[in-house]
């Protein structure tokens, strides 16, 4: 066999290898996409109970405070943003779309004299910050897709401490999130939401205001409050890290299809030139027989 | 006689839903009984237990810990953080 066809053949083999490995990945994303819009799905019920609470006690009592809805909060200038990207790579342009949210988010509030300040959930946004010289002050990374409820809690505690805290270094005045909703298999948006201040809307808004009854608080509306903030913020986070989860299982899946579809390709061409590899040293061959041949004929001689 | 439209979630799925005759709920300021035609009430709940009384005295007990509870024209509507199985709790 000739050399260029070992070649060709060593391409095959590898592009093969490979096209097993981005096929088992997307079967593998395929099948957690479905188990991870479940769990998004599941956390919905809550989210609208307390979303329907809040309203109630909001609309009710005009005079209940909490500082997560005071609407001027200018303490400091510092405005958190909580940043979710994937830990792994082959994710397509999942983490990248994220990424470029936050910082599209980021230089809006540099614009408006505000000094954006970062949390990242992911190894890949941690990366890119921490690259660019402007490392984040917390990095949740790595997380376990299990855990997310326990990291939702745990990040939630931390907003809420540094959105309450006195320390001019740590306090923050607003808090957005930037993640990537999970809008069906084929579509996943990234999108930068504000946390706090809280605009307390229903999901449905516009389409027919709410009536709220009269609800008498156990113990009173402020204490109604300060349990119920907490948890909504809490439910949010949750939430939005359920759905990145999901869109980065969908950009997988995506993207190891698209990868899977080049190996073939890959594959079809190095098929095709080693064939013509093939050819040609057969052709060759023949040629170099029938010349032999015929300068044998020419000679003369009958016998070989 | 009206009955309750029982929904009683945790932070991760739906619990329990469907009709009751009754709801006791470990409310902030001690057990709230919550009977049909009960006034509009949103109430903080505490590490207690949570009984619902079915259409057919069926009793389904489970224990949590924080959470809150609103009623409101016989629909109720629980969510907890946590919902375990009660065990000790009575």
């Amino acid at each position: 066999m000739g050399a260029q066809q070992r070649e060709y053949k060593k391409r095959i083999t590898s592009a093969q290898g490979m096209k097993k490995i981005f096929k088992a990945k997307e079967m593998v994303a395929a099948s957690r996409i479905a188990k991870a819009h479940a769990r998004v799905l599941a956390t919905t019920p809550y989210a609208e109970a307390i979303t329907r609470a809040i309203g109630a006690v909001a609309t009710h009592s005009a005079d209940v405070e909490h500082p997560f809805l005071d609407q001027e909060r200018s303490e400091t200038g510092r405005a958190g943003i909580l940043l979710i990207t994937a830990d792994r790579g082959m994710t397509g342009s999942y983490s990248h779309n994220a990424i470029r949210a936050a910082e599209e988010l980021a230089n809006h509030l540099i614009d408006e004299g505000k000094t954006p300040v970062l949390y990242v959930v992911g190894r890949k946004g941690e990366t890119y910050y921490t690259f660019r010289n402007r490392p984040p002050v917390t990095a949740w990374t790595p997380f376990q897709e299990s855990e997310i409820p326990a990291l939702g809690h745990e990040i939630a505690q931390r907003l809420t401490g540094d959105l309450l805290s006195e320390d001019p270094e740590v306090h923050l005045d607003e808090a957005y999130l930037v993640g990537t909703r999970f809008l069906s298999r084929f579509r996943q948006v990234a999108r930068a939401t504000r946390l706090v201040p809280l605009e307390v809307v229903d999901a449905e808004a516009g389409a027919e205001a709410p009536s709220y009854p009269l609800y008498e608080f156990a113990p009173d509306a402020e204490t109604v409050m300060d349990e119920l903030i907490p948890r909504y913020l809490e439910s949010r986070i949750v939430n939005l890290l359920m759905q990145s989860m999901a869109s980065e299982h969908a950009a997988t899946q995506r993207a190891m299809k698209t990868a899977t579809d080049n190996a073939e390709q890959q594959i079809r061409k190095f098929t095709r030139l080693a064939n013509s590899a093939r050819q040609a040293e057969i052709t060759q061959e023949i040629s170099e027989i029938v010349g032999g041949a015929d300068a044998l004929s020419g000679s003369g001689r009958t016998e070989r | 006689m009206s009955t309750l439209e029982v929904t009683f979630v945790s932070a991760d799925r739906t619990v329990w839903s469907g009709s009751a005759a009754q709801v006791v709920v470990p409310a902030a300021d001690g057990s709230m009984g919550i009977l049909p035609r009960m006034q509009p009430t949103l109430a903080i709940l505490e590490r207690g237990a949570v009984r619902i009384i079915g259409e057919d005295g069926e009793v389904t007990e489970r224990a949590v810990d924080g959470g809150f509870v609103s009623m409101d024209r016989d629909v109720v509507t629980i969510a907890v953080d946590h919902a375990d199985r009660a065990t000790a709790a009575r």
